[in-house]
């Protein structure tokens, strides 16, 4: 007896996104991607469909527009008026704080980050690292953007290149590794790795940090060259010690000379092994666009964008209270102290950001998304899980709008988030969010 | 066998996807009755599932109670291969149409025991119920499926070694390189092909001309195995302009103005489901049983005279009492007895129909 098999079945939890244009490598190519809420990966569609025979739950249209890995912020120190460095007197606060901020953050399309702590003294590391490690263990996509570590900037950094960092805190390394392990805490060095630290940036001119730097690296933990009077061979052999980023390049740090390249001589190297990665904050206020032009243009493959944000990120225009008794004038992304012209800091988001980028090198939209998806997932070793639309890859997307004025400005805009193969944000529905 | 001969190889998909379409429309197919398809690969019918993938997102066609099954796979490579039959019809049909995956039957060519694989295959078409309409291409040598020259006729699924033809043929999608192409393949045979009720072959371009002429013009041969077609009931065979260069132009005439005819004529030539036909003779079967009812053989009856009727006289009324004499009395020991006539008068001067 002939039977077809009847059309109820079991929800799968696969989502089928359609009719899109896929950023892969360097091209958008037209493909369906499918989905899982349940693992929150991205499948193999055909092997799902063949050996499991299942149908995606969901269809999704997405007429024509572009979808991207979800992006990864590696610097910014707060946002939505949360401070990753302000210290309460109830941690349980601290914590609240945390999870809303990683709520609200997952709608400017940064599904995963590395809160940064700025120059602090050592309570404030103790008592908020604990709070800053890799959050994404229980793949929960309602708990929003995730973090992938903590980025420790400074307190070993070089006083003339402090930026806004207060001066009293910054601490040399005279005991080599034991004098981080007592400023961040030795509870934050465990022997497998698997600690709340991803970065620590800081200057290898500093004494004793020269060799601090195989010592992190080797356990797993990523080290940045910023804030820093280091000369191009210094930085040199910081990278042969292992250091394999720089942060926030050209700010912070001595400007390229033509006898003395500083450190952005080092994207000059001719060997690809001895270039590293390097943040670029291109809020239009750090940086002219023709520098970040031209860094990009000498290692688009190291090319990282950040936002460096103060937590004044996402908040409305305005008067705010800063760090150290300071008040901060918020007006879109520029932060200036109240009563000066002196940057604050940057209150861009990552997508105005890459939009500013995206209109100032002409690069191709895919380049550009490379630019805070892949490339920092590689920085980071997570290249097998985030920052591309493969399968296994965990399924952080975003849905992109592209538009281009006839001034040539070009814009990129949010308009779905999916974390963990969960739909968490749509900008044209005002009522859904987490 | 029906012979469409297209403008080009866009009109022959073309014609092959509407002409399904229509097919599995009218069968009309429910999950107890699905419409059970055979479907091959290659690069004829492409443009086949192009058009029927179209025709699907315009929400004319539904795949939902159609179960289908391939003709034939690569041994040995994975099935996620970009070259596996597997992924050829992922990527050009099953993911973009709503097959249901439960409903897909594909030789897998990694089996642990190929002639099992086999065996479990004809047994999965014959629980399906049959194939309804087997869709197929052709190859250069004439072969169907993975048939090749000197496969027998009457062959059923089974493990096959390809011809160097082939091997070649097939190296384009193995980048040219002959060491990377498959050696064996597992494949549906000559006669599970002509066990379909209806075969329906694509055949474009002129690579193809040669293998056409001697499958239709020539003997049923089993070194052009596509011309046991020859032998179905109901085989149709789609072909463009290219595709004819070797025929007869008495051939390509003859069954052009087949088709013109019957369009003129209103003649509808597709095939109706099994379901109809069997109706159809049933009812001439009930029609040939029935009992004779006597035919009025009215050229053997003698002529009938005709029929006078004769002249009834005229009605004359009279009073009963006016034609029966009246008898005198007689001795009937009635003396005495006086007869009193009965005084004849019409009702109505007796009853008053008034006061009725």
């Amino acid at each position: 007896m002939p039977m077809a098999v009847s059309p109820e079945r079991v929800r799968t939890g696969i989502t089928r996104l359609t009719g899109g244009r896929l950023v892969k490598g360097n091209q958008l190519v037209e493909q369906d991607l499918w989905i899982s809420s349940v693992s929150g990966k991205i499948l193999r569609s055909q092997q799902v469909f063949y050996e499991h025979q299942v149908v995606p739950d969901e269809v999704v249209d997405l007429q024509g527009k572009i979808l991207a890995p979800g992006f990864i912020d590696v610097q910014f120190n707060g946002a939505f008026g949360f401070d990753f460095s302000a210290v309460p007197e109830d941690m349980t606060e601290y914590q609240k704080g945390l999870k809303r901020l990683n709520r609200y953050l997952v709608r400017t399309g940064v599904t995963s980050y590395l809160p940064t702590l700025p120059s602090q003294r050592a309570g404030v590391y103790h008592k908020t690292l604990p709070y800053l490690g890799p959050s994404g263990g229980a793949r929960n996509p309602l708990e929003g953007s995730e973090s992938l570590g903590a980025h420790c900037e400074g307190p070993f950094i070089s006083p003339s290149k402090n930026g806004i960092h207060s001066v009293e805190v910054l601490q040399e390394a005279p005991n080599g590794f034991s004098d981080m392990k007592a400023c961040y805490g030795s509870e934050s060095f465990p022997e497998d790795g698997k600690g709340p630290i991803s970065m620590i940036t800081a200057a290898p001119e500093v004494a004793g940090i020269r060799e601090c730097i195989p010592e992190a690296t080797r356990r797993g933990i990523r080290f940045a060259i910023g804030h820093t009077e280091a000369t191009y061979e210094q930085a040199g052999e910081a990278i042969e010690q292992g250091a394999t980023m720089i942060t926030h390049l050209f700010n912070a740090m001595r400007p390229l000379h033509h006898r003395n390249p500083g450190i952005f001589g080092v994207l000059g190297k001719a060997d690809g092994k001895e270039r590293p990665y390097y943040g670029v904050i291109s809020d239009g206020i750090h940086l002219h666009p023709t520098t970040v032009k031209i860094a990009w243009a000498a290692h688009p493959d190291g090319f990282i964008l950040v936002t460096d944000a103060m937590k004044t990120v996402g908040l409305p225009d305005g008067v705010y209270d800063g760090m150290h008794g300071d008040r901060w004038v918020k007006k879109g992304p520029l932060l200036t102290r109240e009563g000066s012209n002196t940057i604050a800091g940057s209150s861009a988001t990552l997508i105005e950001c890459v939009s500013n980028f995206w209109t100032w090198s002409h690069a191709s939209i895919p380049e550009v998304i490379r630019a805070v998806t892949a490339t920092p997932a590689r920085m980071l070793g997570l290249e097998k899980i985030k920052g591309k639309l493969d399968p296994d890859a965990d399924a952080d997307l975003l849905v992109l709008e592209a538009q281009q004025d006839a001034d040539g400005k070009r814009t990129l805009k949010v308009d779905q988030v999916w974390k963990f193969g969960t739909l968490v944000h749509d900008a044209s529905d005002e009522q859904f969010g987490l | 066998m029906r012979l469409i001969i297209c403008e080009d190889k866009s009109t022959a998909s073309k014609y092959i996807a509407d002409y399904l379409i229509d097919r599995i429309k009218s069968f009309a197919p429910t999950p107890e009755k699905p419409f059970v398809l055979g479907l091959p690969t290659g690069s004829s019918p492409e443009n086949v599932y192009k058009s029927l993938v179209a025709a699907h997102k315009r929400g004319e066609i539904s795949f939902r109670n159609v179960i289908t099954f391939n003709m034939d796979e690569y041994v040995g490579i994975p099935r996620e291969h970009p070259e596996s039959y597997h992924s050829f019809m992922y990527r050009h049909f099953f993911s973009q149409v709503d097959v249901d995956p439960a409903n897909i039957n594909i030789l897998n060519g990694n089996a642990e025991d190929l002639e099992e694989e086999c065996i479990a295959y004809e047994e999965k078409i014959k629980r399906a119920g049959g194939i309804e309409l087997f869709l197929g291409g052709i190859g250069p040598d004439g072969h169907i499926a993975f048939n090749e020259p000197g496969s027998s006729l009457r062959s059923r699924t089974r493990v096959k070694t390809l011809a160097y033809d082939t091997i070649i043929a097939n190296s384009r999608f193995f980048d040219n390189d002959l060491n990377k192409v498959p050696k064996m393949a597992l494949t549906v045979g000559v006669q599970t092909v002509m066990d379909a009720r209806e075969v329906v072959i694509i055949i474009t371009g002129p690579h193809k001309a040669l293998a056409l002429q001697k499958c239709i013009e020539g003997g049923v041969n089993h070194m052009w195995t596509l011309s046991s077609l020859q032998m179905h009931p109901h085989a149709m065979i789609v072909v463009d302009e290219d595709a004819t260069l070797e025929l007869q132009v008495k051939t390509v005439k003859y069954f052009k103005s087949i088709e013109q005819v019957a369009t003129a004529q209103g003649f509808g030539q597709a095939l109706a489901s099994e379901e109809f036909v069997l109706r159809k003779r049933d009812s001439v079967l009930e029609k040939l049983d029935s009992p004779k009812s006597p035919t009025s053989k009215s050229f053997l009856a003698p002529p009938k005279p005709p029929l006078a009727r004769q002249i009834t006289p005229e009605f004359v009324p009279d009073s009963m009492h006016q034609r029966v004499v009246e008898q005198p009395a007689t001795g009937l020991g009635l003396d005495g007895m006086e007869m009193k006539e009965l005084p004849l008068s019409s009702m109505h001067t007796r009853v008053d129909s008034g006061s009725a």
